[in-house]
Formats: C-alpha cells, structure tokens, sequence
C-alpha cells in the first residue's frame, strides 16, 4: 500500500517536535516530529574533495638532471678512449669492445622502456582512481562510463576476470545512477582483487611478526622489515595492474608513505583499543614477542596505505580493509598464546 | 528566400562569434546559459548562485572553495549597457527579508559576476579572475527556440493538432469555436486577424492556468509580451490549412504567415543569437515535481517542450576552432530543482525521474561530445528534514512553511504556520509515472515560502541554505578555477 501524502502542523497540541539529540517524550502527543540536522544531505552525498598533489619546477631536479648530463657525457667520452685505446693496440679487441658497448646501450634502453612504461602505468591506474572520484562527486554519467571502460581495457588481459567484463560491457547501456555504474565495476572487477592485495597483506605481516620474534639481531629485523614491505608494495601493485619498476616502485612507496602520514597510521575504523590491548598483552608475555607483534602490524599498517594508493578506484561501496581484517590472525594468536601462558 | 536569409544569419552569427572571440582573448569570460521554462527556478538559482560567491560562503563540493582558494567574488559592470541589469539585491531582499519568492520574470536582464581566485598549484600560479555572465528572462520566451526551425504550415497544422488532444478538449473549446468561423481565404482583415489571436492567446493562458500548470506551448511571448505586446509581431494565430494548396496572396492566411515570419526573424532570432547562441556552459533546470504533480500528461508535455527547446542549443566539445566560428556548450547540466520539497532520502529516485525526462537530449548531448549531468539541487532550501513518527508508522517528511492557499489533504495552510508535509513516496521505477500507475492523489508537493533565517548581529544577509548547488557549480565552472 502506498502512504498517503500528508501535513502535520507544527504549532498543533498533539503534535511534539524534538531535536534529533533529545530524547522523545513518552506520553502526551500523538505525532512526534524529529528534526534532523541541516547536514544531513551532506553528509548523505559523501562528498569527496580529494587533495591535488601536482609538484611544480624544482632546483633540485635541474641540478639532478644537469650533474646526470654531465656524469653520461663523462661516462661516454670515457667510453670512446676505451674503445680508441684498445684499437689501437689491437683492431679485434676494438670491436669485441665496440659490441659490448652496443650490447650494454640496447640493454640500458629497454630497461629505461620498461621504467617508463611502469610509471605510465601507475600514472593511468591514479588517474583512473581521480576521475572516478570527480565522476562520483558530480554524478557525470558520461566519466562514469569513460572510468568503467578505461577499467575494463586495464583489466582485459587477465582471463579470470572475463565474466565480470563481460556483465559490465552488457550494462555499459543501461540508465544507472553515476555512483551506481562505478560501484558496479568496483564489485566487479576490483573486489576480487582486494581479496588477493588483503591476503598478501596479512602473509607479509604474519611473516614479520615470525621473522622479529626469532630473530636474534635487532639489524636483522629492521631489514628483514625494510625487506618485507618493499615486496608487499610490489606485490600489490601487480595485483591491482601496475608493473612497477624502480622509479615507479620509489614513486608509489612515496605515496604510500605518504598515506601513512596523512592517515596517521591508523586505517579508518579502526578500534585503536584493540591494538593497543593485543600489543599490550603480547609485549608482558616477551619483549620480543610483543615487538613481533609491533612489527606485524606495522607492515600491515603499511600494507593497507599501499592497498588505498595502488586500487585504481576509490572505496566506494567496497569496505576500505581495517587492521583487524588483514592483522587480527597476529593479534588473536598473540591474545591466545598470553591466555596459554 | 529563406534560404538566403539563413544564409545571411549564419554568416551574421559567425561574424559575431569570430569578434566575440577577439573579446575573449582579451578579458575572458564564462557564459553560463540558464535554461529552463516558466518556473523552473531561474531567477532563484541565478540569485543564490550570486549570494553564495559575492558573500564567500563555504561551498564544500566546489573544490575551489573547499581547498580556500576563491578570494572574493563581486558584482562587474555588465557588457551591454542596453540590457537591464539583474536586480540582485531586490531578489536577495526578496528572499531573506520579506519571505517571499522573487516575482515572475517578465523581461530579460544580465549580470557580471567577477570570481577572483588563486590558481591551483601548478606550472602556472598566482591571483586570476573568472568572469561569469549571466542572463536572466522570462522562461516563457524559451519555447520560441521550438520555432526557429519550423514554418507557418507546419506550426499550425501542430499546434492545432495538440489542441484536439481529448484532455485539452474543455479549454480549447472556445478557441476551436473561434477557429472554425475564421475564414482563411478570406481578404487580410486586421480587425479580424486581431480576434483571431486574441482567442488563440486565452487558449494559451487557459492552458497554462489549467490542470497541466507548466506553460509548454510556444509562441511564448503571447504569455509574456515583454516590450511588444500589441505589436503586429505579435498578433498572429494558427489557421488550419489544406494540405499541399500554397497560400493565396493578400488572403489571412498570407498575413497570419508573414506575421508569423517577422515573429520569428525579428523577435526570437535576434533573442537567441544574443544570448544562447554563445553559451559556453549549460544547465537546464527543469521543475520536475510539479510535473508529476500535474500528472502523466503534464510530464510528456514537459518532455517534448524540453527536447524542441534544446534542440536549437549547440552543444558539443568545445575546440579552438569550435570557440572561433560556432562556440558550443561542452558542459550541460541537467538539474531537478526544489529538491527540497522531498526528503533526501528520495533524491535518488527523483534524478532518475529526471534522467528519464530528458533522456532524448542527454543521448543527443553526449554523442556530440558534450559531458552531460544531473543533479536534484534546491537553490535556496526552503525546508528542513523531519521524520515524523505517527503511530506505528514513521515518515520521512520535510517542515517549513507552506505557502498561503496550499493545500494538503484536508489541511489549508495561511502562509504562516509550520508544518511537517510528507509529500508521499515517488515511485521506484521512473517509468511507473509516466505510465500513469501513480493513483492521483498519492503525492502532494504543496510549495513552500523561503526558509527563515536567523537574525545575524551584523545587519549583512543571511546564508540562504542551499542543497548541492555547489556541486551543480563544481560541475560548471570547477574546472575553470584551476
């Protein structure tokens, strides 16, 4: 049955109005009418506002580029004298030479190639994420459809992601709302892949909170922490569909880096309690048991940055990853072994 | 003849795009086309939109604004000095003061509006100024873009047509009355051409007055003359015709024609190319809830009226070529307004009414390569969000003050006591208005009178709340905040 439209005056004597932060009157009128904050719709549309980071000109990269020239030109008039020397005393050992260098030139290209490609790569994957963000918070319905259709080419390589683009390609057509379009490619085609990225972040903290509680050298656990999260970023850079190389693994552990910062380290959700009491057990048990733990979650911290900095879309229906989602195995082990001693 | 005349037009209009262009280059300026018919919430939105950059309130969705870097916004002499200038204090007063809504439009006024802003950070930094221009004018004159493409014959035979439909039969009855004692063959009479259209504009202002409640039958300025009424432009009626017989010289016919010809090159054209011809973003408002509250027919009315009004806007990806010779509107927004007569919680299903209304335009805007929105916006929210519970039953209704006369079930409002409304549920599935499956009566949106502001220590005006106008603003203009 539909409801019928209808007004309730509010100067009326059965009619009570309250505030959302009061409590309702039991007795005395028939209608309650509840205010609800002037925010609400506001708050409704989440509006995103996502900060720009755009870096203009700097000193810094000229003097790098330019002491970078200098070092190249260096290295190739050396080259060169080799190469004239060796002739010189024997015309074969000049061309053995002379191929060598052609070799190491090839070889220097296809890894600036595979450099460049990686950070367009993650470049396309950020704007992605970008224009995803801008198409959600006006409700564009035409970038809507360009961000799902740039996701579907990004992904079209991997097979087991076929059914999701296929659904997807079927519904490209359809009215749905802007939100909606992106929230279904979200569940799609990403959603699976925060299983895998969530999966890699809990191994890799489990690991160091194994690693740390054995090892028996403090240096030992900072690189095999150092270690640890340069894979885990790696790891899921290729989950989401960036091949970073080195420049493009800098630029993102950057980012990440940044995340953390920004966030405060602490993912949003979070019950702060619960890393503070699992630590707190863990550490009265052992010292090293506890640093363990510490460090665990420090990696899983840094997984979940690196998690929001490599997605290629928002979270937008999908539940961001908590600490506890990718950590609570480290911290229900280390409750239990405490309740064990 | 016409031909050359188009001819002529064309090349005119060019020409004045290539100077504008020229102008352009020199102090750049945003043209924003305000579009929507008669009480659609023109002069509002332009007014609020105003309030909100000249005053520096905070509007979170537009980035600029959220990220701090608009510095102040203020009101320019406007470009031409024999247009009159939009009466923002007068609406504003309107408005926060006297409670009121401002008056019908009944003729065409400008306004420049300077934004100045800081740059994003970028490889250009530094204090800029957005120039806006804006135009206001009476919705009504839109539906005359409907007939920049059509001829006398064709009008007729439609306008006539539309008349026969059975729901219009009681109001078009004494204009069809009128019609079938006109003698089109007969000699070019003034005395009679004039009753003929005065029959013809009764029937107008019935229709308009009557159960569908939105004027959406061009000529528009038979409904608001503006500085021509009683002008021979503007003394002319459709004439039923017979099929493939030309029109005899010196008949009624041939007058009703040539009146009409003049009508369109000498009123509507030069209104058009002076102010919708150039426009470089678009939002058509579009009062859909009093739509549906008039009922099925109502919407498709609307929906036609819409789609042959924007057929003569240009749209499409603006280039540099594009900007020199023909300028097009690469951004169109769609935008629902009095948004505030639901709860929020039903926005959703209101834009898809919308998107479903507009459907034809936005599929036309799109392939031509302009980007394409929609947004349920309340240029100035005149309620707040309530859920009243009644009984067992809770409802998501909104209060605020009904407007004198409303009328809501059995209660008659006075204009100024508050009340609760819950306007009813719109329906899940757009489609279900259309096809006529709402019972009349389901809904109800009585109209309500501008928000009470509270009283400030300095004697500056209020912030009039607002719903998503920022975002509608961030869709416009953001990227030109850059």
């Amino acid at each position: 049955m539909t409801r019928q439209p209808r007004a309730f005056r509010l100067d009326d004597p059965e009619v009570v109005t309250v505030r959302a932060d009061q409590d309702v009157p039991e007795r005395g009128a028939s209608v309650v009418v509840t205010e609800e904050p002037m925010e609400a719709i506001e708050a409704a549309d989440r509006a995103l506002v996502p900060v720009g980071e755009r870096r203009g000109f700097s000193w810094g990269g000229v003097l790098l580029s330019a002491v970078g020239a200098l070092v190249l030109l260096a290295l190739g008039l050396g080259l060169e004298r080799l190469i004239a020397d060796l002739y010189v005393s024997a015309p074969w050992l000049g061309w053995v030479a002379l191929a060598l260098a052609l070799v190491a030139l090839v070889a220097f290209l296809a890894i600036v190639l595979r450099e460049a490609a990686g950070i367009f790569r993650e470049r396309r994957i950020e704007k992605l994420r970008e224009a995803a963000i801008d198409a959600v918070a006006v409700r564009d319905h035409e970038a809507a459809r360009r961000v799902v259709r740039a996701l579907i080419a990004l992904y079209g390589e991997r097979a087991h992601t076929a059914a999701g683009r296929k659904r997807l390609t079927a519904w490209s057509e359809e009215i749905i709302e802007a939100d909606d379009r992106i929230a279904l490619a979200e569940r799609e085609l990403v959603a699976p892949l925060d299983l895998q990225a969530k999966r890699a972040v809990a191994n890799a903290a489990k690991q160091v909170s194994v690693v740390t509680a054995v090892s028996p050298r403090a240096i030992v656990d900072v690189a095999f922490v150092i270690f640890a999260a340069v894979r885990l970023l790696r790891r899921i850079s290729m989950i989401y569909g960036g091949r970073p190389g080195l420049l493009g693994f800098l630029r993102l552990a950057r980012a990440a880096f940044g995340h953390l910062a920004v966030t405060g380290g602490v993912a949003i959700g979070d019950s702060f309690v619960q890393q503070v009491l699992g630590l707190g057990l863990a550490a009265r048990i052992s010292a090293k048991l506890g640093e363990g733990v510490l460090n665990g979650l420090m990696t899983a911290r840094f997984g979940i940055a690196a998690i929001a900095v490599c997605r290629p879309l928002p979270f937008l229906r999908e539940e961001p990853p908590r600490l506890g989602d990718v950590a609570s195995e480290l911290l229900s082990n280390a409750e239990r072994e405490s309740s064990l001693r | 003849m016409s031909f050359l005349t188009d001819i002529a037009w064309r090349a005119g209009s060019t020409a004045a795009s290539l100077w504008d262009a020229g102008n352009q280059l020199l102090y750049p300026s945003l043209r924003l086309g305000v579009t929507g018919l008669a009480r659609s919430g023109k002069t509002v939105f332009t007014t609020a939109l105003v309030h909100h950059l000249v005053e520096g309130h905070a509007l979170p969705a537009l980035r600029a604004s959220a990220q701090g870097r608009i510095r102040r916004g203020r009101l320019d002499h406007q470009p031409d000095d024999v247009i009159p200038r939009f009466p923002y204090e007068e609406h504003v007063a309107a408005l926060t003061e006297e409670r009121r809504w401002p008056r019908s439009t009944e003729r065409i006024s400008e306004l420049r509006l300077d934004v100045e802003y800081e740059r994003a950070p970028g490889w250009r930094q530094g204090p800029a100024t957005l120039t806006l221009d804006i135009v206001d004018y009476p919705g009504e004159w839109l539906l005359d873009l409907a007939l920049l493409d059509t001829d006398y014959r064709d009008w007729s035979r439609r306008t006539i047509e539309s008349s026969r439909r059975p729901q219009r039969h009681e109001i078009a009855a004494p204009w069809h009355a009128s019609l079938a004692a006109f003698d089109a063959a007969g000699p070019a009479d003034e005395v009679v051409a004039e009753r003929a259209s005065e029959a013809f504009k009764r029937y107008l202002a019935a229709l308009r007055a009557g159960p569908e409640a939105v004027a959406t039958t061009p000529p528009g300025r038979f409904l608001m003359p503006g500085d021509l009424a009683g002008s021979p432009a503007l003394t002319f009626a459709p004439v039923e015709l017979e099929r493939d017989v030309p029109i005899a010289p010196r008949t009624l016919a041939a007058l009703m024609e040539r009146r009409f010809d003049s009508y369109k090159n000498k009123v509507v054209k030069p209104f058009f190319s002076e102010h919708f011809q150039r426009i470089d973003r678009q939002i058509v408002l579009v009062d859909v809830l009093a739509a549906v509250d008039a009922g099925p027919a109502a919407l498709a009315e609307l929906e036609d009226a819409l789609d042959q009004v924007l057929l003569t806007f240009r749209t499409g990806r603006a280039s540099f070529w594009s900007n020199l010779f023909s300028p097009r509107a690469d951004r169109v927004l769609f935008a629902a307004t009095k948004a505030d007569h639901i709860h929020h919680t039903s926005h959703d299903r209101l834009e898809a009414l919308l998107r479903l209304l507009v459907q034809r335009a936005t599929r036309r805007t799109e392939a031509a390569g302009a980007r394409v929105g929609t947004v349920a916006l309340a240029s100035v929210r005149a309620t707040r969000e309530t859920s009243v519970r009644q009984g067992w039953e809770t409802l998501q209704a909104v209060a605020g003050t009904p407007e004198a006369g409303e009328r809501v079930g059995e209660e008659i409002f006075d204009g100024e006591t508050e009340a609760a409304i819950f306007p009813g549920e719109l329906p899940e599935r757009p489609e279900a208005v259309f096809e006529g499956a709402i019972p009349p009566g389901s809904l109800r949106f009585p109209r309500f009178r501008p928000p009470k502001l509270p009283a400030s220590a300095t004697a500056r005006p209020g912030r009039l709340p607002h719903i998503r106008l920022d975002r509608a603003l961030e869709f416009l203009i953001g990227d030109h905040l850059l």
